[in-house]
């Protein structure tokens, strides 16, 4: 059995855990985050003819009132890295995110997802930032947790990335 | 090409001869001497081309024979020399080599001296020692505080009676029980991405999914190690909720984490220290590479299962006999002691009532007891004692008992007596007595009184028969009083006669009568009785006179007597003259005394 613990990381309310609630049954309650700063799920996704276990750490996003924990990232195979395409500002605390990680834990896999695809028409997002993005290699997806436009695809995405 | 082995040759054939002599130019060598002028330019030549280098070389020599020198040249490179080996790798090579070296060195140290390897490590042994000692004491406490909470409870009394069922000590048996747990789940965690290597799990037993749970584990082990600053490898090694317990034991690559149920021994956590180091030796290289992938560690459940052997067996069933007896023997004790109890305060009273039925004037109809309530009837003389004393002087309590008194009059002589001396109220010269109903008259008493009490004693309860001393039979008493009558009788004549006056003679007869009586008290006596006719005079008067004047008077009387009825064979006058005065004559009343006839009645046995 093959497992991997992958890390969900982005700025607060960004919909971490309603990508993590559309992908999987939860066991734990949502208060965990709030209390310890981390939610854990798990998910069996099969890869080809591999199954792997992903185990989802749902971490805190950092707010005014309680900064993230970054000793959760350890161990971590990979993460999927969240912004809200309504809000600017977390887009651009993806990319301190992201160098962030590369300094405690080094570079490990990971995919970009730009939430809430369903209100398209109010993102501050523009295309120049994606693909700026893009050239550094970034994978992005942009998903949307209400409606479960590409949650399965963003993790599905990110095993192949830490299997390959 | 020729002269290369020559010259790497020469420095070793000057070898010997560099050794024995001084480093300075050697001597012409005996060799080189045949061959004169050229040996002497080719020496000079070489001397002149190789000087330096044999000098060099001469003191290269030197330093390698030189054991001194040797020493010194390896000693000021043996640390960097080591250090390079272990930078290129040879590590263990060198440990091993070293190894025995080290251990004969500390071995020779601690012989010589064992106080400077002690020093040595004192920094070291201290918090080991200490920490040790910490453990060993928060383990204790922990089962010593386990056991104060339960001692109080109904628990507790439960063990108490085990405890005494069993003749073990209470502490032991409180112990026994309050190790009581089982290990439901056993998780190896691994320590950096908080995923699960291996899981063991009791029969049975509920189980979450190993991979959220150790998640949650680590993280909740990571929240606390950040929240307090705490250093790796001090995280929470256990955590409490309700009778559920998780034990964390940690290990450089891997956690170990057991949920107990109850209350573990100490044991367990040394059964867990010693499968995670077997875990961090058979897997050491697999538990470094650790990727996510479980496969390599397919047979670590097995080691972990030892974790969920070690238990304190408690057999339900027989525990809840266990208790069953120790229920059955408390309330066989409980009714042993109550009875008992009953026993003992039956005893005292049947002993109370036993004296009772013992003491004169008492009977004792019933003796039970009515509702615990002990009942005593019978009944009981006026006269007899006071059976409140009785009960003041027995054992039992008074309260828990009652008495219902009938009067009666008791036959017990005592009683009877008691009884016999208030109705018949005897004179004090009078002693009664009463035995078998029999009542027992003794002392002095006159015969009116006897007469008296003959007939009255019938009235008084329990008395069937009077039995009169002797000296109180009425015939004693009749001829006693005829007798004292008689003899106190003095017949008085007129002086110088013999004449018996009218008075005289009716006293006369009236006297014969007494005599009469006298004689019949005698009879009822068996016995006969004579009377003595006793005639005086006074002193004046010759005596031959007086004497015939005396005997005169005697028979006088006595023919008197006899004419009254008095038989004459009783009767024998006499006549004492004034030898026998009744008083003496001072004055004429008392002279008349004298001039008397008086009587003495003398009894005979037959």
């Amino acid at each position: 059995m093959l497992q991997k613990k992958i890390c969900m990381l982005g700025s607060f309310a960004v919909g971490k855990t309603s990508l993590v609630r559309r992908f999987v049954e939860s066991i734990y309650s949502d208060v965990y985050q709030t209390t310890v700063g981390v939610k854990i799920d798990k998910k069996n996704v099969k890869l080809g003819d591999k199954e792997v276990s992903l185990v989802l750490w749902d971490i805190y996003g950092e707010d005014d009132y309680q900064k993230m924990r970054w000793t959760y990232l350890r161990g971590a195979s990979g993460y999927l890295l969240v912004a809200d395409g309504t809000r600017k500002a977390t887009l651009e605390k993806a990319f301190t995110l992201e160098q962030k990680v590369r300094e405690v834990v080094g570079a490990i896999p990971f995919v970009f997802v730009i939430n809430k695809s369903d209100l398209i028409r109010d993102w501050e997002l523009d295309s120049a930032i994606e693909s700026q993005m893009a050239v550094q290699g970034w994978n992005i997806l942009r998903s949307s947790a209400k409606t479960g436009e590409g949650v399965e695809e963003s993790f599905s995405l990110l095993a192949q990335k830490m299997l390959g | 090409m020729g002269s290369a082995p020559r010259h790497s040759r020469d420095p070793l054939e000057f070898r010997p001869k560099m050794a024995e002599t001084p480093p300075t130019r050697p001597a012409p060598e005996p060799d080189d001497q045949p061959c004169e002028p050229e040996a002497q330019a080719y020496l000079e030549l070489r001397q002149l081309i190789l000087a330096p280098e044999q000098e060099a070389l001469e003191r290269l020599h030197q330093r390698v024979d030189d054991p001194a020198s040797r020493t010194e040249d390896v000693g000021s490179v043996v640390a960097e020399a080591i250090q390079l080996r272990r930078s290129q790798g040879g590590d263990e090579a060198l440990s091993v080599a070293l190894a025995p070296t080290i251990e004969t060195a500390l071995r020779e140290s601690v012989r010589k001296d064992p106080g400077t390897l002690a020093d040595a490590l004192f920094p070291v042994m201290g918090p080991a020692i200490r920490r040790s000692i910490l453990e060993t004491l928060r383990s204790f406490l922990e089962s010593f505080n386990q056991v104060l909470d339960q001692s109080l409870s109904v628990k507790g009394l439960k063990w108490r009676l085990e405890a005494l069922r069993t003749g073990r000590s209470f502490t032991e048996v409180a112990l026994l029980h309050s190790l009581v747990f089982r290990v439901e789940q056993v998780f190896l965690i691994h320590k950096k991405t908080g995923l699960p290597i291996g899981h063991a799990v009791a029969s049975a037993v509920a189980m979450q999914d190993p991979s959220l749970v150790s998640g949650m584990l680590s993280a909740i082990q990571d929240f606390v190690r950040d929240s307090f600053h705490t250093s790796q490898g001090q995280g929470i090694n256990r955590m409490n909720v309700g009778d559920l317990d998780v034990w964390v034991e940690e290990g450089p690559y891997a956690i170990l984490a057991c949920v107990i149920r109850g209350i573990a021994p100490r044991d367990l956590r040394d059964r867990m220290a010693e499968v995670l180091e077997n875990v961090h030796r058979e897997y050491s290289a697999q538990l470094d590479l650790f990727d996510g992938e479980t496969a390599p560690f397919v047979k670590v459940g097995g080691e972990l299962s030892r974790c969920l052997e070690l238990r304190f067996k408690e057999d339900a069933k027989k525990k809840s006999f266990g208790f069953v007896y120790a229920t059955a023997a408390l309330l066989f004790l409980l009714v042993a002691v109550w009875v008992g109890w009953r026993a003992v305060q039956y005893a005292r009273w049947d002993r109370l009532v036993n004296n009772l039925r013992e003491q004169p004037g008492f009977v004792i109809t019933s003796f039970g007891r009515d509702r615990g309530h002990f009942v005593v009837r019978g009944m009981r003389d006026p006269l007899a004692a006071d059976p409140a004393q009785f009960i003041k002087a027995s054992d039992v309590n008074p309260a828990d008992g009652e008495f219902h008194w009938g009067g009666y009059y008791a036959l017990d002589d005592g009683i009877v007596e008691q009884r016999a001396k208030s109705t018949l109220s005897p004179p004090p010269t009078v002693t009664l007595a009463v035995k078998s109903g029999l009542l027992f008259v003794s002392g002095a008493a006159s015969a009116n009184w006897v007469k008296d009490i003959q007939s009255r004693a019938w009235q008084v309860p329990g008395i069937r028969a009077v039995e009169l001393s002797p000296e109180l039979n009425p015939g004693r008493l009749a001829f006693n009083q005829a007798k004292t009558e008689i003899e106190s009788a003095v017949v008085k004549f007129p002086v110088a006669s013999a004449a018996l006056s009218p008075g005289e003679a009716l006293a006369l007869r009236n006297l014969a009568a007494t005599i009469q009586s006298l004689l019949q008290a005698a009879d009822t006596l068996r016995q006969s009785a004579n009377v003595e006719v006793l005639g005086h005079t006074d002193s004046t008067g010759a005596e031959a006179v007086n004497l015939g004047l005396s005997q005169r008077r005697a028979d006088r009387v006595a023919s008197e007597l006899g004419q009254a009825g008095v038989p004459e064979r009783i009767l024998r006058a006499r006549g004492v003259g004034t030898t026998n005065p009744l008083r003496a004559e001072d004055n004429e009343e008392n002279r008349q005394f004298n001039r008397s006839v008086t009587f003495r009645i003398s009894a005979l046995a037959p």
